[in-house]
Parts: C-alpha cells; structure tokens; sequence
C-alpha cells in the first residue's frame, strides 16, 4: 500500500504522477468533482454506493472522513479503469481524506486545490448535515449542488425547515424524494380524482411519508392530513383511506439514485416546494 | 558564469539544480565554468560541497556524482562583496582568467545578479570596468526591475552606462515556463485558433496567479513591492502582453517583443472602480490555521501592503477593444493556481429547451501554468440516453501526457537561452517601462485613499469587492 500523503500538495503529486504513470493508454475523463462527505458511522454504507458510482458518472470523486481526534490530514489516492466499448478504457480518481482537528472544521481549504477546473462540484452529505457547522457552510459554498438522503435523518419533519433555509444558496436533491418518484408519477396519473383528496397514509419510511404528503399538499395548493406507518421501504399509499395502485417496476438500487441526481444541474422547484409544505 | 549572490536562496534552490540539469542532459556548453561571488567566507571546495547538497535537495534528476563532478570541477568562490572595492573583482578576474585557461571560455561571460537591488549599482559598475577585451558579455538581472518608473529609468541608464541593450538580459522566469511559450503555439501553429482570437469571439479573459503560500519570511521585500509589484508588474503585464500580442513575423526575439511591447503601449490605466486591493488576514490554508499578513514576522502590525490585487484591463486596439481582460493575484488563496482563461460568447441561438441546456457553460479554453502545464477547452456535449439533455465536459491537454517527457525548470530553459544569446523570453527596456508607467498610474491613487485591511480571509479568493468587479459586468471568476 502507498504511503499516506499528509499535505494537498502531496496528494497532488500522486494525482499527476497516476495520470502521467498510465502511459496515456487509458483515457482519463471528468464531468464533474464528487464530493462525498462521510461520518464514521456512514462509512460502510457510502464506500457501497461509491463502487457502483464511478463507470457511470466519471468524476474525480474526494471522500472526506471527518474525525473527532488528532491534528492534520491522512489521504490515499487511487485510479480505477473500466472498460468502455470498442475497447476504449476510462480512468477515473478517487481521493480519499481523513480530517483531523481544524482541517475538519474548515475542509474547504483542503478540497478546493482538489477541484477539477470549470467542472460542477457536486456534495453528498451523508447522515443530517449540522446547518450551523462551519464545515457545512463551507463545503456548500464550493457546491454547485447538495445531495442528501434525509431518510437518514432523525426527527422529520423539523429539520426540513433548516433545509429550506440554504435553498437560495445551493441546488438540493433528496435521494429519499427520489426514492418515491415511481409513487409520484403512479399518483399524478390519478388526475382529476385526486384533486379532491384530504388525507394520505404512507407506508415506508418517515422521509417518504412526509415529502409526498408535502408533494400533494404544494401540487393542490390546500393542506393534506398525513398519517404515517413505518417501514424501511415505500410499499403503500392510501388516498382518504382507499389504497392507492402500486407503481409499475422495481424500485431503483441506492447507486442508481445517486446516479440520477448526479445528472441534475439546477434546482428541482418541485421538491423544495414539497419540503416547504411538509414544515 | 559568475553569479553574484552566490549564498542566497535562488543559487541555492533555482541556479544549481537548474545547472546540473542542463550538465546531466549536456546542454551545457563544454567549454563552462561558473565562479560565486558572496559575502560569506568559504572556500572553492565549501561552495561545492554546499551547491552539491543544494542539488541533491532541490533538483528535479536522481543525482549521478559523475555529472556533478564534471560541474564541480569549473566552479571556484570568490568571497566578498562589490562594496569592497576593485579588490573583489580582481579576484573574480583571476579566477576567471583560471577558467578561461584550464577550461578555454574565451573570455565569453554571463554575470547573474541575484542580488538586491541595492547592491545593483557597484556591481554593474565594477563589471563594466572589468570586461574582458576579447569574448561576448551577458548580463542577467532578476526582478524586482526598479520599483517604479523613475527607479526604473535610472536602474537602465546605468546598465546602459556599461552594456548594450542586446547584453542586457531581464528575466522573469514565468516567461521561461513551457506553457507560456506554448501558448504562442496554439495560437500561432494551429489554423483554428487565430481566426476566433478577437473580440468577435471571446468574451473577456480571466488570468489568475493565486498562491497559497504567504510571504515565507520575506517580509522586507514584500512591505515595499505588495502584490501590485510582487506579480502583477512583471508576471501579470507580461501574460496579458503575450495572450492578447498580434502574430509576430518570425520568432526572433525582437519580433516578439514588438509585438508585445505594443499591447502594453496600448493598455489604458484602469480608472480606481476597476482596480481591487486586498490584504490577508487569519484563515485556514490545508484545514491548518495560518495568521494574517499583519501577525508575519517582520511586518508592521498596522501594514497598507497589499498582498491581493484584482484589476479590469482593457487593450485598445482593432482585435481587443471592449473585451475586458480580469486579473487577479495573490497570497493566501484558495488553490495555487496560474491559469488563462479564454472565455467565449456564448452560442448565439441554441436550439435547444431552456431546460436542455441548463448544464451548458460557455466553451472556455484554459490555459494552466501551473501546477499542472497544459490546455483543456470545455465545450457542450450531450449526455446520452433519451432525451436531449446538454452538459459540459472537458478536453484535456496535459504536456507530461502527451509528450512523455518532463518539463524543464523554467531557469533552464532561461539561463540557456541567454548563453545562446536568445532574448525572446526576457524583457526588453521598453517593456519594463510601459510596465512601470501603468503601475506606477495605479498606485497613485492608491495614495489618496486608505483601504480597511485585512480585507479577506486566508484561504478564500481575496476580497469581495474582487467578485463584485466582474459582478457589476454580469460575469464571475471561474470558482475553482
């Protein structure tokens, strides 16, 4: 294994050594900067979803590690190739960071040197970001756009309001908004009978029951009862007590999620509108 | 070659190891030697074995003793100063006589001043009364080049006094960076380049010279050059002259010049609203808290030096007028970072929904300096699978990749030229003062009023007021 690299220079250096160490066979493509921001008790859970991430969204993908001890930064950094058809190979980055003490307050000044140039920054913050952190306020600053999952997230819907709060400042995706997506279309093709719904009961998580009440509440432009039962995944709707038809399909794996809203690059009026409601 | 300031930090990090590149791929000449010149007591085998540590520490090769020895062997130390009298330079012209003997120079000489300025003038006038009957004499001066016009003007009339202007070499060692002459070759090699580099075409352009160092214990320097002098007089002017000069008719050092020299004559000094100043204050560079320019060693705690500028140029001529030209340089920023940025209008009409092309920048062509020497153009491209949906993506350039070849040192290419007698790459006189007069107009109203410092944050891009100036346009710096 390579040696840690404690400075950005140095790991800087490994960047330009790994493109210049691929003899130029393999060609070494971005669309954008990833930045995943990722607390002890996500790591497992994000390094999953990266490994399915990187062939379809070439990128120069930081993972920040924040850690509660010690001083300064521990960083490795690696290439990954895939094999393209016609036996073209892409190449892409990863760079992964540990941060100690204030380079884990102030992060920003160690990933901005990472940026690719002209490039959308794009920010995973696993777990519920501390709004107030100055960690948080920074990262978002260099963001061209946040992806959260607040699936993840305690106390819904009370930390929806401090999420609406940053939308004039950053484009946000809520991968658990995505996750009911096949729900919203299934629920929008029920147009015009569902215009004189009241109350909806979700099944699924606490996330989902909240972001669709808050959905249909902004799309009918009147309040919608929400009663809510918990399940670790979206499986029932209920319209003033009748139950809904289940969405065609299989729902979407977590990398494919992430994947779609890698795609997006400006704000989603629709889901803030629906977070907005559900406060 | 005889380099004055023989113990200071350039000789020591930049001359030597430049030098033993140059002896390890024998593009030296055969007949060399090099004779330091310094305050320091030490004799011919303490300088080799201080320049051999040098070497091995700061130059870019593996080390091979064979090569060093064939360099050592020409070099001998010459303890003293200019202030000594002729005494000093008698010894110098005994060791150099040695070295014309054993080594047969043929009186031919470079004189490096790597030296502060104020030590400029006994030098020049004890090597002009020195110079040899037989042999050409260069001589190399580092910047600062004055510190204003009048400094400036007077710093030539003495150089003139003792050396024509063909001897005289003033090097700015950006200009020595393969990217910067390279980017005479896209320009000039390539036919779709040129017919698009105008003003019907491009936007505005961006240069940004950003460091994340601080002043690195120079503060006696860096309290009197600021930013302004520091980079934006010499490095700034000089990118600015070299992105926006006319096709020269040959590459000879002249033409080149001319064609430079006439971008900077057709300058117009910013008004005060178009030019930015800034001043670091605490902050975090690489997640570690550094202090601010006024808590540095050896800097008055109450300093107007600034260490950020920004500024809105114009050239007014046929293939310029209007399109402005941004630069911004500084201390402490976010990202070391050297970069040109062409930024070009946008398509006319894309005929595409408003929601297709939300990912859709204007196509830039980049040109990095540093760190990392190449070109990327980031042009539309439409992300596949149903739909039509735009985004922009990157063509990247990079010299390491394409050429498989590292990079020399930018003092390699610039201390061969001038041993070659190659002056393309150094800047004239009229350069330097076309340079002077548009600093020195800026600074002037600089004088009448007192800006409140620090004025941004260490590891940010520089003051607000730096974003504002292009904001008022409708424009903003490239973010990273």
């Amino acid at each position: 294994m390579a040696a840690t690299l404690e400075t950005v220079p140095a790991i800087e250096r490994r960047l330009a050594a790994l493109r210049l160490g691929d003899g130029g066979t393999r060609l070494r493509t971005n669309v954008m900067t990833h930045i995943a921001w990722v607390p002890t008790e996500w790591v497992e859970a994000a390094e999953d979803v990266l490994a399915g991430l990187a062939a379809r969204h070439p990128s120069r993908t930081i993972v920040l590690f924040p850690q509660s001890d010690g001083d300064g930064l521990e960083g490795d950094v690696e290439s990954e190739s895939f094999a393209m058809s016609e036996g073209l190979t892409i190449c892409t980055d990863t760079i992964r960071i540990r941060l100690h003490g204030t380079s884990a307050e102030h992060p920003t000044s160690v990933v901005e040197p990472l940026l690719i140039s002209d490039l959308p920054v794009f920010l995973r913050w696993r777990g519920v970001p501390p709004f107030d952190g100055s960690a948080f306020e920074e990262l978002t600053g260099v963001a061209d756009r946040l992806i959260v999952d607040s699936t993840e997230w305690p106390d819904l819907p009370k930390p929806y309001a401090r999420l609406a709060e940053i939308f004039e400042r950053v484009a946000v995706s809520d991968i658990a908004w995505a996750r009911t997506s096949r729900w919203r279309s299934m629920l929008a093709s029920l147009w015009p009978a569902i215009g004189k719904v009241e109350r909806i009961k979700v099944t699924g998580t606490e996330a989902q029951a909240h972001l669709l009440a808050g959905w249909l509440s902004s799309r009918l432009r009147k309040p919608i009862g929400l009663e809510h039962e918990l399940s670790d995944k979206l499986v029932g709707v209920e319209l003033d007590g009748r139950p809904a038809p289940f969405p065609p399909g299989n729902p979407p794996l977590p990398a494919d999620l992430l994947s779609d809203e890698l795609d997006k690059v400006s704000r989603d009026p629709v889901y803030e509108a629906a977070v907005l409601a559900s406060v | 070659m005889v380099i004055f300031g023989a113990s200071g930090d350039l000789t020591k990090r930049k001359l030597f190891p430049a030098l033993y590149s140059l002896a390890a791929r024998q593009l030296l000449p055969e007949k060399f030697g090099v004779v330091g010149v310094a305050r320091t007591e030490e004799s011919d085998d303490e300088f080799r074995e201080r320049m051999k540590a040098a070497v091995q520490e700061f130059g870019r090769d593996d080390f091979r003793e064979e090569v060093w020895q064939g360099l050592a062997d020409g070099m001998h130390y010459v303890a003293g100063t200019a202030d000594d009298g002729d005494e000093v330079f008698k010894h110098i012209d005994d060791a150099l006589a040695g070295l014309d003997r054993d080594r047969g120079t043929g009186g031919n000489r470079v004189y490096y001043l790597a030296v502060p300025p104020s030590a400029f003038e006994t030098i020049v006038e004890g090597i002009g009364k020195h110079r040899p009957s037989e042999g050409w004499t260069r001589l190399i001066v580092e910047k600062p080049f004055g510190h204003d016009l009048q400094s400036a003007q007077e710093l030539n009339a003495l150089l003139h006094r003792h050396f024509d202007e063909t001897e005289i070499f003033r090097i700015d060692h950006y200009l020595g960076k393969e990217t910067v002459q390279n980017m005479l070759a896209p320009r000039f090699a390539n036919g779709i380049f040129e017919p698009i580099w105008n003003r019907q075409f491009i936007d505005h352009i961006q240069i940004t010279v950003a460091e994340t160092l601080g002043i690195e214990g120079r503060a006696d320097y860096y309290e009197h050059a600021g930013a302004i002098r520091d980079i934006f007089q010499n490095h700034l002017l000089q990118l600015i002259a070299l992105t926006a000069m006319e096709p020269p008719i040959d590459f000879t050092a002249d033409s080149i010049r001319n064609e430079k020299v006439k971008v900077l004559k057709a300058m117009h000094t910013p008004g005060p609203k178009h030019v930015v100043r800034g001043q670091y204050g605490r902050g975090y560079i690489e997640g570690q808290e550094v202090p601010g320019y006024r808590e540095e060693e050896g800097v008055d705690p109450s300093s107007m030096t600034e260490t950020f500028v920004a500024a809105k140029l114009f050239v007014d001529n046929w293939r310029w007028a209007d399109t402005p030209i941004y630069v911004r340089a500084g201390k402490r920023l976010a990202r070391r970072e050297t970069t040109i940025a062409i930024h070009f209008k946008r398509a006319p009409h894309p005929p595409f929904e408003e929601a297709a092309a939300e990912g859709l920048r204007p196509n830039v062509l980049l040109i990095h300096i540093q760190p990392d020497e190449g070109v990327s153009l980031a042009i539309g491209a439409k992300v596949p699978g149903q739909g039509l949906q735009i985004r922009t993506v990157h063509m990247d350039f990079l010299y390491g990749g394409a050429f498989r070849t590292d990079l020399p040192e930018a003092y390699e290419r610039l201390l061969v030229d001038c041993m070659r007698g190659d002056a393309s790459l150094f800047t004239r006189e009229d350069e330097v003062i076309e340079q002077w007069q548009l600093v020195d107009a800026i600074v002037a109203f600089w004088r009448r009023d007192r800006p409140t410092f620090p004025n941004y944050a260490a590891g940010t891009w520089g003051p607000p007021s730096s974003d504002e100036l292009l904001g008022r346009d409708g424009r903003a710096w490239r973010r990273h």
